[in-house]
């Protein structure tokens, strides 16, 4: 059964000559043998033969000379400025050929993004770490730490006191709301 | 002697209208089955394909030899078909109308009115069954039936490389099989 699968998978590429030689005798040898495999190579050389079958008879009835002279007057005609602006403009922009572009611009930004994070991390102590941001609010008159670390995607929340006394006040905590 | 591809090409670039003009005789059948196999509208297939050979004509002068001239013309074909396909924004009326005409014109004489109608029957639904496939699928399937083209060349073609098109073919082909099961 397993062969089977694995021959059905290669069928494909079998009738269309792109197997090795070793796959090839093969994929030969097994369809000598199972009924299965060949009932499905039937059907893959149908569906090709009635492909073919129909599209072949549409293209026997194009005519060469009036296709020609089709052509010809193409060729012949000046297209305003703005067809031509046009047709260059989907040729260079349509979808399949830009396609590299998306690729490219996030490669770019990622190459942004760390030239960036190496230089701010250099310009600054000296010893390179990975957090990403240290925010510190005030929430009822205590002191809030946020870290925020890259690596692991932890964030530290803690509380601390001035230990330069810092903005100390002996008055009551503002009764507003807190700051987040 | 028949002149090969690249000899034609070669005159083309010095100017020889008559070298394009066999050019276009040798290829325009193949070129409009492969774009009516991307389109569904015969007369937009037409104008694609006059429009594909109106393109190499321009740019013919810059073509290298890089490649082999159909390689090129069914690049520039396919692009063109896909860009349209994008763009076609036919009813369904339409289509059905175009498809039916497709249908029609098939020339082979059936021994068999039952297998007629069976093939009859068998044809329209693989015709659906291309249409509901992406323009990409659509592609490697019509390039390999119409020409027997290799992956490698059809990857040329696409841009692909031969085992993207080997595993685009496995998996149009297995969702034709699939669809047109009652049939085959």
């Amino acid at each position: 059964m397993k062969d089977c699968e694995r021959v059905q998978e290669s069928l494909g590429g079998w009738l269309d000559g792109e197997l090795s030689s070793t796959d090839s005798d093969w994929v030969r040898a097994h369809l000598g043998g199972c009924g299965d495999c060949r009932e499905a190579q039937r059907r893959l050389e149908k569906i090709t033969l009635v492909l073919h079958g129909a599209l072949a008879s549409e293209g026997r009835n194009i005519e060469f000379l009036p296709f020609w002279h089709a052509v010809e007057r193409r060729i012949a005609e000046k297209r305003p400025w703005h067809v031509e602006l046009r047709d260059w403009a989907r040729g260079t922009f349509s979808a399949p050929r830009i396609a590299w572009a998306v690729p490219a611009a996030i490669a770019a930004a990622i190459v942004l993004f760390s030239v960036n994070s190496y230089f701010s991390s250099w310009r600054g102590s000296g010893a390179r770490n990975n957090f990403t941001s240290v925010d510190s609010i005030d929430a009822y008159g205590q002191n809030v730490a946020l870290l925020r670390e890259d690596d692991t995607k932890t964030t530290l929340i803690w509380l601390y006191q001035n230990q330069e006394g810092e903005n100390e006040t002996t008055e009551e905590p503002p009764q507003s709301a807190p700051a987040f | 002697m028949e002149l090969t591809d690249w000899e034609l090409v070669r005159k083309c670039q010095a100017g020889e209208m008559s070298a394009f003009q066999d050019l276009v005789s040798r290829y325009h059948q193949k070129v409009f089955m492969v774009i009516l196999g991307l389109l569904r509208n015969r007369d937009d297939a037409l104008e694609v394909a006059q429009e594909t050979f109106f393109r190499a004509y321009r740019k013919i002068g810059g073509f290298q030899g890089g490649s082999s001239f159909y390689t090129w013309i069914y690049r520039i074909a396919v692009n063109l078909a896909i860009d349209a396909q994008r763009r076609q924004k036919r009813n369904p009326l339409d289509f059905r109308e175009n498809m039916d005409g497709v249908l029609e014109s098939q020339d082979e004489v059936a021994r068999d009115p039952f297998a007629d109608v069976h093939d009859k029957e068998l044809r329209e639904n693989l015709i659906k069954a291309i249409n509901d496939l992406t323009p990409e699928h659509k592609a490697v399937i019509v390039l390999r039936t119409i020409e027997g083209l290799s992956y490698k060349d059809i990857g040329a073609i696409l841009g692909c490389s031969e085992g993207t098109v080997m595993s685009r073919l496995h998996y149009a082909r297995k969702k034709l099989q699939d669809k047109l099961s009652s049939f085959l």
